[in-house]
């Protein structure tokens, strides 16, 4: 039992690596504009075809792939921030509506372009086993694992280090204050929906690799991602990955000791418990706005 | 020159007559996933369909059917709304539906309209339970269930581990299977999991910690069954053989994924390379391919089948008078006929009591059928596995 529940922490653990490399994005432009852009998870998902596309044409390796993901997805980032910006009146709700509408096109672009077909990386050495001790996993998936550290200490440092991080920070506690301060909100929220999308790129490739990709999926990253950004507390970065890990490693834990049918289950119930004693999220606080 | 001008004028009409007398159309709907989470299941029936009608509508000159398609984006409530509107706009029947949980609402929808309704992706026991009297199928759980029992009794094997997706027909299959290799003295463990998992890796532990079965079988989708050959590959259960049951022996998968497949067996009616026999495989492969630029797989064949049997039963009732008397439901079942996936014929509820899969094992980048023996056309690997 002792080696199930050991394997059971392991997998979650990789698994919360993989959520957090997809709900940082999310959470990053819900920090810092309090938008949630439902299209979040069709980003990703579009980075993953590109990764698919790369592998399939060129016969290269998901990775080498970044590069022109990176450029479809921040453009297609940029393209949502220009919608979203052109919204006059109750930003918070009419984005909702505006990037649910843009993720419908999305998936629906996807399907037109690479059809309803399954598909994930063939590359053997992402596919390999990696053992350590009793406890079992694929090389994609440490990989990414370490991806997503390094890209949430990243986004942390540039947070709280740069100016452009503190800009960022001083437009989302305060818009008006900040223009005053000489800082140009407009393109302080672009460049959190730049990085979002960069974050996003990543996060797909590490689907591809590690995983199988579909054009439905995207609806599915992005409730996951939402929950994670909700459990972690509005613009708490470290928040995204112990939320990201405590629900992978909750999810692996049902299947374990109950049963697989339960894991999506459990994961809300996390979600609902949390906000019911931490309704801030794990590391939310009260935030002040002049 | 009065004489003249009336033979003119008769010739003329006649020739109108000869010409304007073209084929009667019909409108026959198709309540489709192109869209969502079944879309590959939809994609693949709807590919065969729109082969029956090529093949249908050029093949005699008589009738003519006009395929009309609403997408039910893989969801029961636009199922349901795509058979009104399709009613609304006087099909004579409706053809489609992906899986049971779409095929349910659609029919029952379709049964209140009165309309015919034909598939090939509503395998449930339910379906065929509820009394509709225009409610038809071609295949059925049993056929699958019987194929994978036998084959594990063939095997020989003394345990088995279930892994099933929750949904109806899944689920159902899981009962099944789980009810005759227990009464067979196999120890079954039943491990179900939700459609939306991705990582089967602590399932598949159990499995290889706890259950250490002599066979997995594996009751799920493409994306499921990728998921889990991944996770037994990590893992390396020490099992003899894996068996799926639809969407898995098949080209497609040896093709995308040719190192997570070999050894894996599953239910499939034709080898691959497939070699058509008769005249009309031969014919729907040929226009298959003429259409779609690619060779045709099992969901094309249950589509054509489907099709095909309701198109016929159309044009009989159609010579007959009583289409629009209701005398559809009457003809679709006197059918009796040979199809691609064997004799074809409706019972009192609708299903087709003659099917029967058989089962096919990835084998060097081919489908060997390897049961029921009669049909084989290669030996079984086992124990056999991808690893």
């Amino acid at each position: 039992m002792s080696e199930l529940i050991l394997q059971s922490l392991y997998s979650g653990l990789l698994a919360g690596g993989s959520y957090a490399l997809i709900a940082l994005g999310l959470a990053l432009v819900f920090g810092t504009m309090k938008i949630i852009n439902l299209a979040h998870g069709e980003l990703v998902l579009l980075a993953a075809y590109i990764a698919y596309m790369a592998e399939s044409m060129l016969k290269i390796n998901p990775l080498l792939a970044i590069p022109l993901a990176l450029i479809v997805v921040c453009l297609a980032s940029v393209i949502v921030y220009f919608l979203v910006s052109k919204i006059v009146k109750d930003r918070e709700l009419n984005s909702l509506l505006l990037t649910y509408g843009v993720g419908i096109v999305l998936t629906n672009a996807i399907l037109l372009i690479w059809k309803s077909d399954i598909h994930s990386t063939s590359n053997e050495w992402f596919q390999q086993s990696l053992v350590l001790g009793s406890l079992y996993s694929m090389n994609s998936e440490v990989t990414f694992f370490v991806v997503s550290l390094v890209l949430i200490v990243l986004v942390w440092l540039w947070l709280s280090k740069s100016w452009y991080g503190r800009a960022v920070r001083a437009v989302a506690s305060n818009r008006d204050a900040a223009k005053l301060m000489g800082i140009n909100p407009r393109w302080t929220e672009l460049i959190s929906f730049v990085l979002s999308g960069v974050l996003a790129t990543f996060a797909g490739v590490a689907l591809y690799s590690y995983g199988v990709i579909q054009p439905e999926l995207g609806s599915a990253l992005t409730v996951k991602a939402f929950i994670i950004t909700v459990l972690a507390g509005a613009g708490s970065i470290p928040g995204v990955l112990l939320g990201a890990v405590l629900l992978g490693v909750v999810e692996a834990l049902t299947t374990t000791m109950f049963s697989s049918a339960l894991q999506e289950l459990t994961g809300m119930l996390l979600f609902l418990l949390v906000l019911f004693v931490l309704p801030n999220g794990l590391f939310g606080a009260n935030r002040r706005r002049g | 020159m009065k004489i003249k001008l009336a033979v003119w004028a008769i010739a003329l009409t006649a020739g109108f007559g000869v010409t304007t007398a073209q084929a009667e159309e019909f409108a026959v709907g198709s309540v489709i996933s192109l869209t969502g989470a079944n879309a590959r299941g939809g994609s693949g029936m709807h590919e065969g369909i729109m082969t029956a009608v090529e093949v249908f509508n050029r093949q005699q000159s008589k009738h003519k059917i006009k395929l009309v398609t609403i997408d039910d984006e893989s969801a029961p409530a636009k199922a349901i709304a795509g058979v009104e509107q399709l009613a609304s706009q006087n099909v004579v029947a409706i053809t489609g539906g992906a899986t049971s949980d779409l095929v349910g609402p659609a029919s029952t929808a379709a049964n209140k309209l009165g309309l015919v309704y034909i598939t090939s992706g509503g395998t449930s026991e339910e379906l065929i339970s509820q009394g509709y009297k225009k409610f038809f199928r071609i295949n059925n759980t049993s056929g699958y269930v019987h194929a994978m029992t036998g084959m594990f009794s063939d095997m020989g094997i003394k345990s088995l581990s279930i892994i099933y997706s929750t949904k109806k027909s899944t689920n159902e299959l899981a009962v099944d299977v789980d009810k005759i290799m227990t009464a067979k003295g196999v120890k079954v463990t039943l491990h179900p999991f939700d459609p939306a998992i991705t990582d089967f890796k602590p399932i598949l532990n159990k499995v290889r910690l706890q259950d250490r079965p002599d066979a997995i079988n594996m009751l799920g989708y493409e994306n499921d069954y990728v998921g889990i050959l991944r996770a037994a590959k990590v893992l390396k259960p020490n099992v003899k053989a894996l068996v799926g049951v639809w969407q898995i022996a098949n080209a497609k998968m040896a093709g995308d994924f040719p190192d997570l497949v070999p050894n894996v067996s599953g239910t499939e009616i034709l080898p691959y390379p497939v070699a058509f026999s008769t005249a009309e495989g031969k014919l729907f492969e040929t226009t298959f391919k003429a259409l779609y630029h690619k060779s045709p797989d099992y969901l094309g064949e249950y589509g054509f089948v489907q099709s095909m049997a309701l198109f016929e039963a159309i044009a009989r009732a159609a010579d007959k008078g009583s289409l629009k008397k209701g005398g559809l439901a009457d003809e679709m079942r006197k059918t009796d006929r040979d199809t691609l996936i064997g004799r074809l014929q409706f019972n009192d509820k609708g299903d087709n009591p003659n099917f029967i899969q058989h089962i096919g094992q990835h084998q060097g980048g081919k489908i060997v059928i390897v049961w029921p023996k009669e049909f084989a056309t290669g030996k079984m690997n086992f124990p056999g596995v991808p690893w």
